[in-house]
């Protein structure tokens, strides 16, 4: 393919954010134009017709500030200040693979597992790189000299010698032609010595829209021609309908249609993907909502009547005392080590499921055709949202175009299918552009929630205090693997873990640190009682534990090296700052914990101070937190306090309730969630600097250690042991 | 009867079904998406607008109770986006948005606050200040909130 035809398929394709296939046999993107926009240069940078300069980035964001790291990799490439800049999401660049699926192209685009801005780390900046080099050769041959006399400064490139200048904007058209003599890989991304914009505090790149309430989330997504579906899904877990009737709903003025929705998968006995249910479609969301409340229908809930938080919780306790176990780790002899034990510290932990309550219900918009299909909507992986057309509907994913836009948080839910599938299941059921909304109890009896697991936690230990054999034997409604082969398994040298799965009907999935966000707790409370009963400091116990080994290859994903200098670091750093160990005021206690969440490790100090025997309030938290290079010191400050929060509130107030298969805690009123009066008024967050080159994760890190750090000073200023969740029932 | 009331100083009249909540109206008849849908019954805060100067949740107001009502929301705040509100340059001088969804909401109730509470405390805020934020923004929230009243103070 020649640049200009090259550039006439891009023009119709990419353009338009569809589904650009082309591009995984394409090399690169050197231009492409589109009459309303302007032109690109790389998918990276695009130019406005009014000059207007714009940075691409390829990863949604759900508020962990993805949209703002990404625009300072670009930025820092190309010499432009985030401040004159405007930062949109690119399309999805990606590809159909030999299964049908849409897959990740050039870029990685999806938000999870708080790997985002490693994952794009390389491929971002050197797709920037190869923008300002295409666009410093373009001035070069326009003037007529070499390109190694220019630069690239603030959206514009200069002649050293002269100072004569030509803006970003005039160069565009210069750039088209030339990609076959400026290889792309050409340029090497700047080394950190050289960074401006990345390691440099950068506020949210969209907080004046923010601020100003401009519609830049899914919800908000408006289609000119489009319809409103509001649906009643079955309240029942895994339930269906019997039948209904539909005729008061159908005379509410503005209702169009009523259509059953078939559960996905069909067999009630298998996890629910879409519910079953009946939605209304109107012309107005607030007729479809009306009507949708009238509709008579009777609902089969019979398949989940053992569904019951309370009837999970004794049977997996039950389990772990006859329960047949399968072990996901194992090494040395640990019969012996316990019977050789100066003394053996055992404990059994539970925690009820977390609903994930993402702020903004989730909504989509489609439209299908016999051939193609169009959405709008907030999702977490570009890919998964396009595939959730073709599993609804069929349409090849090089037939779907997808419109992307901010969420309003994920945690983990909106990597779900479900809701862009309902849209498109009704979109062919009438023809019409549907927009799906969800409801607040839509989002919660639906919600794909954590697991419900308890514990069984035995330690042995020498007369020096020291643990010789770690055994741990987790017993939920999901497979708890992950937890039982965390260290110190292996960091001590005789452990098992076991794990089993109680049969349900729970529909689980990711929420904000999965398995690791309940790993920290147990493990790390465990720990600290482990010190208590043999009398030891609590910090000394920890660094000591973790002074075992220099390193080990973690045996749970993504199985990278974890090195225990790195947890030592972040204990001293939390704990000196903290000031951990001072002497407190009656009813005031502290708190250490540190845990290693896929690629980063954190640990916090935690103060409370108990109001009476059963409440309390957290005073101070005290953080440090290893992510590699802080590309934007001030996000990662920002989500290592959302952590705090998140985890301050799942294991004060979280609890998902089953009632015999229907979910009475619907909304904010039966599912408590922390306001400002409880949130602590002091927040110390440092970042560990171990001069890393390239960064990996923070966004899921802070929350597994702040919940035994939280529960441990409740112990250290109550005496209280919390090894049950939620703490409001349990202190 | 067509109902008569203000958004924003622009005057509107209405004559749908009155039981429906002022926050769809906003949505999805006035054009003004900043308002958001959170829970739907008053719990959190996402579609807080100001009501004759008080902030309400408007989920919960019916469209039937707005004759001669002066409704004013985030779009209303500032006179324009180049000179914004005291509390919206606090918001973005704390870096405090995360996702951002429920700030539009934080930000009314902050103003209607401020204006009985000038210059508030931790308690004033603690009790004064009751919107769901699940970023956990509340450390910078707060921050904000006294930003913006010692600005508001020297003005």
């Amino acid at each position: 393919m020649n640049s200009l035809s090259r550039r006439l398929f891009l023009k119709s394709s990419a353009a338009t954010a569809t589904l650009a296939i082309a591009l995984s046999s394409t090399p690169f993107v050197l231009a492409q134009d589109d009459e309303a926009e302007g032109g690109h240069v790389t998918p990276c940078l695009r130019i406005g017709t009014d000059g207007r300069i714009t940075l691409c980035v390829p990863i949604p964001d759900m508020g962990q500030g993805m949209e703002t790291t990404a625009a300072q990799m670009i930025a820092e490439e190309l010499n432009v200040r985030l401040e004159d800049v405007d930062v949109e999401l690119m399309p999805f660049l990606g590809r159909v693979n030999d299964e049908g699926r849409a897959v990740f192209g050039r870029f990685y685009q999806g938000g999870g597992g708080s790997g985002s801005t490693m994952r794009i780390w390389t491929e971002v900046r050197r797709t920037a790189a190869y923008a300002r080099t295409l666009l410093l050769e373009a001035a070069a041959r326009q003037w007529q000299v070499p390109r190694s006399t220019l630069t690239a400064v603030n959206g514009e490139v200069i002649e050293t010698a002269t100072g004569r200048a030509l803006p970003y904007s005039e160069l565009i058209e210069g750039t088209r032609f030339i990609g076959d003599e400026v290889k792309e890989n050409s340029v090497d991304p700047k080394p950190v010595d050289r960074h401006a914009v990345i390691g440099k505090d950068a506020r949210n790149v969209h907080g004046k829209a923010i601020v100003t309430g401009k519609p830049i989330f899914g919800i908000d997504a408006e289609v000119p021609d489009m319809v409103h579906a509001a649906i009643r899904r079955c309240p029942h877990l895994n339930g269906s309908v019997q039948r209904f009737d539909d005729s008061a709903a159908r005379q509410v003025a503005g209702v169009l249609d009523v259509v059953e929705m078939q559960r996905i998968p069909e067999d009630l006995s298998t996890y629910r993907t879409v519910a079953a249910g009946v939605a209304v479609i109107a012309r107005d969301l607030w007729s479809a909502k009306k009507a949708a409340a009238l509709l008579e229908i009777e609902w089969d809930g019979s398949v989940s009547q053992e569904d019951d938080t309370d009837l999970l919780r004794q049977k997996c306790l039950n389990a772990l005392d006859d329960g047949e176990f399968n072990t996901s780790i194992e090494g040395g002899d640990l019969d012996a080590a316990f019977d050789a034990a100066a003394q053996t510290v055992e404990a059994t932990y539970f925690h009820p499921h977390w609903a994930h309550t993402c702020i903004e219900p989730h909504s989509c918009i489609a439209r299908v055709t016999d051939d193609a299909a169009e959405i709008w909507v907030a999702h977490q992986f570009m890919d998964a949202a396009i595939n959730g057309v073709t599993n609804a509907v069929g349409i090849s994913p090089d037939k779907v175009t997808a419109h992307y836009y901010r969420m309003g948080t994920g945690f983990g839910r909106k990597f779900e299918e479900d809701y862009v599938m309902e849209a498109a299941i009704l979109s062919k059921a009438t023809g019409q552009t549907v927009k799906v909304t969800w409801s607040r109890e839509d989002e919660m009896e639906q919600d794909y929630v954590n697991s419900l697991v308890a514990y069984r936690v035995r330690a042995a230990v020498d007369s020096d205090g020291d643990i010789t054999a770690w055994h741990m034997k987790a017993a939920g409604d999901t497979v708890p693997a992950i937890v039982t082969r965390e260290y110190p398994a292996r960091l001590v040298d005789t452990y098992k873990g076991e794990f089993l799965q109680v049969p349900n009907g729970v529909s689980r999935g990711a929420w904000r640190g999965p398995h690791h966000n309940v790993a920290g707790w147990v493990i790390q409370s465990f720990l600290d009682e482990v010190a208590a009963e043999t009398g030891q400091d609590r910090l000394e116990a920890l660094l000591k534990l973790y002074g075992r080994k220099e390193s080990l290859k973690s045996v749970n994903w993504p199985y990278r090296d974890t090195f225990f200098e790195r947890y030592r670091a972040v204990l001293e750093k939390a704990a000196s700052e903290a000031d951990f160990g001072k002497q407190m005021s009656v009813g005031r206690g502290q708190g250490i914990a540190v845990h290693h969440t896929f690629v980063s490790v954190c640990a916090h100090v935690v103060e409370v101070e108990m109001i009476g025997q059963n409440d309390y309030r957290v005073r101070k938290v005290t953080s440090a937190i290893d992510c590699g290079l802080a590309v934007n010191p001030l996000g990662v400050r920002a989500q290592v306090e959302s952590g705090i929060m998140d985890g301050l509130c799942a294991a004060k107030y979280g609890k998902w309730i089953l009632d015999k298969g229907l979910v009475t805690s619907n909304n904010f009123d039966t599912y408590r969630k922390m306001r400002i009066d409880e949130a602590p008024t002091d927040v110390d967050v440092h970042i560990v600097d171990f001069g890393d080159a390239e960064p990996r994760g923070t966004g899921e890190v802070s929350l597994p250690p702040v919940i035994p750090a939280l529960t441990n000073a409740i112990f250290a200023a109550s005496g209280k042991r919390i090894r049950s969740l939620p703490i409001s029932e349990n202190l | 009867m067509a109902i008569s009331f203000t958004i924003n100083g622009v005057g509107r009249t209405f004559d749908g079904d009155e039981e429906m909540p002022l926050l769809w109206h906003l949505r999805e008849e006035a054009g003004l998406k900043g308002t958001k849908f959170g829970c739907g019954i008053g719990q959190c805060g996402a579609c807080t607008v100001h009501l004759d100067g008080d902030a309400v949740r408007s989920c919960s107001v019916p469209m039937g109770s707005l004759a001669g009502a002066s409704i004013t929301t985030i779009e209303g705040l500032a006179d324009s986006d180049d000179n914004l509100h005291p509390v919206q340059e606090a918001w973005l001088e704390e870096d405090v948005p995360q996702c951002g969804y429920c700030q539009a909401g934080q930000i009314m109730a902050t103003v209607a606050f401020l204006k009985d509470t000038p210059n508030p405390t931790d308690e004033d805020i603690n009790a004064g200040i009751t919107n769901l934020c699940r970023c956990g923004t509340y450390f910078r929230i707060r921050k904000a909130i006294k930003r913006a009243a010692e600005s508001m103070a020297a003005t």
